[in-house]
């Protein structure tokens, strides 16, 4: 199974759809990934490439009550991250705290710091401020926007407000704005809205369907990346809502996650459920925009934005993430259980 | 021999220098430039020193070559003697010639003094004659020639008391010439004495003057004057001072109004001219209307040529008034171009313009008409291609839209069909026609196309290339507004949409088309009769590059295929989405029957199939490309495996299902789903099903089922599998997918116990029973 792929795997036990960045952890690459079994026993792996960069080693294994729909590993923490999931009928949401090792492996009890358990509907993201220490969390459910007050020390987190999508909205996920502490991204059906977190009002909103996932750039302002259905990915300037910077084909299916390079500009990696993984090289900065709009109107000359394409998954390809530490290392989770660790040097240095 | 005549000349010439430096002015001016006097050959100059002379002799020599120079030198001294005894003797001689000669003179002088005398005498007497004559005579001469002048006086008073009636002869004889002379002798006595003893005759002359200047006028100003006369009667209103600049203004307004005279002509030549596309009738009144304009182009000619004689200063005007001419006969053509006209009526519209410029030309050489109505026929040409292209360009998104519109109201089985043929028509026809159109241009053997015959060329190469570009714009346009409106509309205008997605597709075929008929053809067409050209200059290479246009609608054909199945299946999506997010499965009741999202999904492909089957050629024989392609190990291979799985999966599935389907999964190589889509009708429905499929798959992911949710989509699926498996090409790919539904919905089911094969059987057949009775006909 491992293929003629350039990759580094690690297999889990079953199936999977979500694998985060430690970013916190300075020392190590590390990833911290969770299973999605309806009926076994489900498990959080935190994973470390080795020093060579050439092993993945599960640096910590430990038992999940529940199957788990999403991971967020704290910014500013490594031991503490934040899960939903569900019993199959119900759904919650826990902030979890790794457990001193020393050593050895066998310790496997996730402390629960606390839960977030105000939602009554269908959990779907819980996230984190990624620039740094920040003690609110936000979490995401059907309908409703939920900040919390978390309070690691004394193990509790406290609801500060609460604000519904509105009727009609079904919330399907997030982005917390990297570069403002206040704004938070949401993406429901028809749309992303864009709430301002102080007043909890919505400031804004990009009308397009069917959108599966967003994420900010971390290096630039106001640029916004999104992921769909069918038409693939775009990008957008928040300040200008109505039509999009740049568009890119996306996959051959859905496209389900979008992630941008937390370090270099305009590379980001988009994960199908056509079973691959795509890396696009947009220029997206403002002098390139008139460029690229020329160049769209002779798409003779068009540079292909794709990079490349790693295509050696067995199934839809879910979880992606980055390095923050080396940033030209991504982690790949695909359906199957199977993280893939691959590194984008060979296509830097084309640029 | 030599020795003896080198000394004799030698000695000759030392004479001559010596005597003339005797008489010479300035004795030191002959001296040679001191030479060095170290040397024997020093000898002859001023710095001759003899003691050193004589110690570099002894120095150097030996007692012969001593004594041989002795010799020499004594014989030398000698012949100097000599000489100088010559000069003197020389100088003597010419001393008593010149005495000679002064007494000579001398004589010769001493008789003439008397002589002289003599003649003094006569002059004198000559002298006093003359003076007594004079003056004898001097009283005569004086009355004679005061007579002389008093008559003269007399003969100048009769004359201005005539002029008056002599103008009136001269009038009457139209001899306005010498009237003229006449009068202007007679101005300056007027000037003088007109307000006293010839006033009555000042008036009198100057009524009739202003007769004159009358007559005068109307004779420059009648057409039917002949232009010397004309010329002349300007001449002479202006020596009578009268203000022709006036007349020069209004003889320019006169031939400024024949000139809009002939603007209304040259519309009327346009009207013909259009007229003429019918072709009798039109005829007859284009060539009535050509020979009219011409004939009054002829006329605003002469007249020009005549009024240039007239006023020779005003060329500057008379070049303006030409050149307006021209230039607004370019601008009614530029306005006549806007609008659709053929080559062959532009070229009419060219050709009389062209024959003015001529006709003009020759009478106002110095107005450069042939080339600045080359600049101006230059605009006109590149105008009428590009307008020519863009009518081209509307004709084609006409062809398209009117079917579309055509096909809202009247839904025909084959109204997309009807589309594409009538798009390609439109497409290859209407290129042909342009072509064919320009080569008219080219053709012709007018002065003014041939030698713009390059820049046409390149125009229409370049208006090619332009086209295309155009063209494709317009294709994304269309496609893209559908993709715009279909958020708009959304699932209330179902049947607009089904248009919509049609048209896509009629676009999708018709840049293949484009690709692989027209432009090879126009290439063919532009090789054969565009070629050359080249005022772009060779390095730019062509402007037509139909390998660019190819690529262009080689890959817009493909994005706007993949356009159209992805319309298709977001419909499909939609309808999924509903189908999924709306029950809540953890709750399901016990299936009774396939549910009817099924029959909505298999309509959906229905339409789209017929859409397809209306514009896309039919794929190679299936079994034969099934045969031939390196997928048929693995489909087989899967295809049994799927029938394994299927007899297991009835009794044991429930357990170790994750196992199951990884261990399935290492053995069977993996079925590319998401292949490359071909410009068939087989290709386009297997990729929207495929896609259909891996959403559905994708929607099953995302929820959990209980038993009787499970047990739902394993019925719903079995359904599925025999319509699917009729229309697809890639039948293992879609069982492939389909079995991936029911694993996908095993997995998430919290207690995955399948329907029991006689149950699932009794429902299908159930379901298709009552499929069967509601539409009878189809398959």
């Amino acid at each position: 199974m491992q293929g003629g792929s350039s990759g580094i795997g690690y297999g889990l036990k079953y199936q999977a759809r979500c694998i985060s960045d430690v970013k916190a952890d300075t020392d190590h690459t590390s990833f911290i990934t969770g299973t999605l079994s309806l009926r076994e026993e489900n498990e959080v792996h935190l994973i470390r490439l080795s020093s060579g960069g050439t092993e993945l080693i599960c640096e910590g294994l430990f038992s999940h009550p529940n199957e788990i729909w999403d991971l967020a590993s704290c910014p500013f923490d490594q031991r503490i991250f934040s899960t939903v999931f569900s019993t199959g009928e119900s759904y919650g949401a826990a902030i979890w705290q790794i457990p001193e090792l020393y050593g050895q492996l066998n310790s496997p009890q996730l402390e629960r710091i606390a839960s977030l358990d105000a939602h009554v509907g269908k959990i779907n993201r819980v996230l984190w401020w990624p620039s740094g220490r920040h003690d609110k969390l936000i979490s995401i459910d059907d309908e409703n926007l939920f900040l919390w007050t978390l309070d690691c020390s004394k193990k509790a987190a406290q609801v500060q407000s609460k604000q519904s999508s509105g009727m009609l909205h079904y919330l399907s996920g997030g982005a917390w704005d990297p570069h403002d502490i206040n704004a938070v991204a949401t993406t429901c059906e028809s749309s992303v809205q864009f709430w301002d977190l102080r007043t909890m009002k919505k400031t804004n909103a990009i009308e397009h369907a069917h959108i599966h996932n967003a994420n900010y750039d971390m290096k630039k302002n106001h640029i916004l990346v999104t992921a769909e259905d069918e038409s693939g990915i775009h990008i957008w300037d928040t300040r200008k809502p109505k039509s999009p910077i740049q568009e890119l084909p996306g996959h051959t299916h859905w496209t389900w996650a979008v992630t941008c390079n937390p370090e270099y500009d305009g590379l980001i990696l988009s994960a199908g459920t056509d079973s691959t993984v795509n890396l696009w090289m947009a220029p997206t900065s403002i002098e390139d925009e008139a460029i690229s709009e020329s160049i769209a109107e002779s798409p003779a000359q068009q540079a292909d934005p794709l990079l490349n394409s790693y295509s050696d998954y067995e199934d839809s390809v879910y979880g992606l993430a980055w390095s923050s530490r080396e940033p030209w290392i991504f982690a790949s989770l695909s359906y199957d259980g199977r993280v893939v660790v691959e590194s984008i040097k060979p296509f830097l240095s084309r640029k | 021999m030599e020795t003896d005549d080198v000394p004799l000349d030698d000695k000759a010439k030392r004479m001559r220098d010596l005597l003339s430096s005797f008489y010479a002015p300035d004795p030191s001016s002959t001296d040679n430039a001191p030479s060095n006097p170290g040397t024997l050959d020093a000898i002859n100059t001023t710095s001759f020193d003899a003691d050193q002379y004589m110690n570099l002799l002894i120095q150097k020599s030996n007692l012969e070559a001593l004594l041989q120079r002795h010799v020499e030198m004594a014989a030398e001294i000698k012949n100097i003697d000599t000489d100088l005894q010559m000069l003197v003797y020389e100088n003597y001689n010419k001393f008593i010639s010149a005495t000679d000669a002064i007494k000579r003179m001398k004589t010769n002088i001493v008789g003439m003094e008397a002589n002289m005398e003599q003649l003094l005498d006569k002059i004198m007497s000559v002298q006093s004659k003359s003076d007594g004559v004079n003056t004898s005579l001097f009283e005569k001469r004086e009355r004679v020639e005061k007579l002389h002048r008093t008559r003269n006086l007399l003969r100048k008073v009769q004359f201005i008391y005539d002029l008056p009636t002599r103008l009136e002869k001269c009038i009457e004889a139209e001899a306005y010439v010498d009237a003229v002379k006449f009068y202007t002798g007679a101005m300056p006595i007027f000037k003088a004495y007109g307000d006293s003893s010839f006033q009555d005759c000042k008036q009198a002359s100057e009524e009739a003057i202003a007769v004159i200047v009358k007559n005068l006028q109307g004779k420059l100003f009648s057409d039917s004057e002949s232009i010397q006369a004309r010329a002349e009667a300007a001449v002479l209103l202006k020596q009578l001072d009268f203000p022709v600049d006036s007349l020069q203004v209004k003889l320019l307004e006169k031939l400024e109004q024949s000139l809009g005279d002939l603007q209304l002509k040259t519309n009327d030549i346009e009207n013909a001219s259009m007229e003429s596309n019918d072709p009798k009738q039109g005829k007859v009144s284009d060539s009535v209307h050509i020979t009219a304009h011409e004939g009054s182009v002829r006329g605003f000619a002469e007249a020009i040529s005549a009024y240039r004689v007239i006023f020779p200063e005003s060329e500057e005007q008379l070049i303006k008034l030409v050149q307006d001419v021209v230039v607004k006969h370019f601008e009614t053509t530029e306005q006549y171009v806007k609008g659709r006209i053929s080559s062959a009526n532009l070229m009419c519209v060219l050709r009389t313009i062209w024959t003015d410029v001529l006709l003009m030309d020759e009478v106002l050489s110095e107005a450069v008409l042939p080339v600045f109505s080359l600049e101006a026929a230059q605009i006109a040409l590149k105008q009428h291609v590009a307008s020519t292209f863009n009518y081209l360009l509307q004709d084609i998104s006409d062809a398209l839209l009117r079917v579309t519109v055509s096909s809202k109201e009247a839904a025909e089985e084959h109204s997309l069909q009807v589309a594409l043929e009538a798009s390609k028509k439109a497409v290859l026809q209407g290129s042909m026609d342009v072509l064919l159109d320009f080569r008219q241009l080219l053709d012709d053997d007018l002065q003014l196309l041939v030698q713009l015959r390059d820049f046409i060329i390149d125009w229409v190469q370049e208006g090619f290339q332009d086209f295309f570009r155009a063209l494709y714009d317009r294709f994304l346009l269309l496609s893209g507004r559908n993709s715009s409106s279909r958020q708009d509309q959304g699932l209330t205008g179902a049947h607009g949409e089904k248009v919509l997605a049609g048209l896509v597709l009629v676009l999708a075929q018709l840049s293949v088309f484009i690709e692989q008929t027209v432009i090879p053809r126009i290439t063919e067409e532009i090789a054969a009769s565009f070629s050359g050209g080249g005022a772009r200059g060779y390095e730019n290479g062509p402007a037509f590059v139909p390998g660019v246009i190819c690529r262009i609608f080689r890959s817009a054909g493909e994005r706007l295929l993949h356009h159209y199945i992805n319309m298709r299946t977001q419909k499909v999506s939609t309808l999924l989405r509903k189908r999924f997010t709306t029950p809540n499965w953890v709750k399901h009741k016990e299936p009774r029957e396939v549910h009817m999202f099924v029959d909505l999904f298999l309509q959906e492909l229905k339409e789209s199939a017929s859409e397809v089957k209306q514009i896309l050629p039919q794929g190679l024989a299936r079994k034969h490309w099934r045969s031939d392609s390196n997928g048929s190990t693995a489909s087989s291979r899967s295809n049994q495996l799927r029938d394994d799985k299927m007899t297991r999966s009835n009794t044991q599935r429930a357990r170790s299902q994750l196992l199951e389907t990884h261990l399935a999964k290492l053995f069977k190589q993996k079925v590319e789903i998401f292949t490359k889509v071909e410009y068939t009708q087989e290709s386009v429905v297997t990729t929207t099903v495929k896609l259909c499929l891996k959403s559905l798959q994708e929607f099953v992911r995302l929820q959990t089922f209980n038993r009787s949710g499970f047990q739902q989509i394993q019925l719903d699926i079995q359904f599925l599998r025999t319509p699917l498996k009729e229309t697809v090409e890639d039948e293992a790919a879609v069982d492939f997918l389909l079995d991936e539904v029911i694993v996908a919905a095993s997995e998430r089911c919290l207690d995955p116990i399948p329907l029991e094969p006689p149950i699932l059987d009794r429902l299908i057949q159930a379901k298709l029973a009552k499929w069967k009775e509601q539409n009878p006909i189809s398959p």
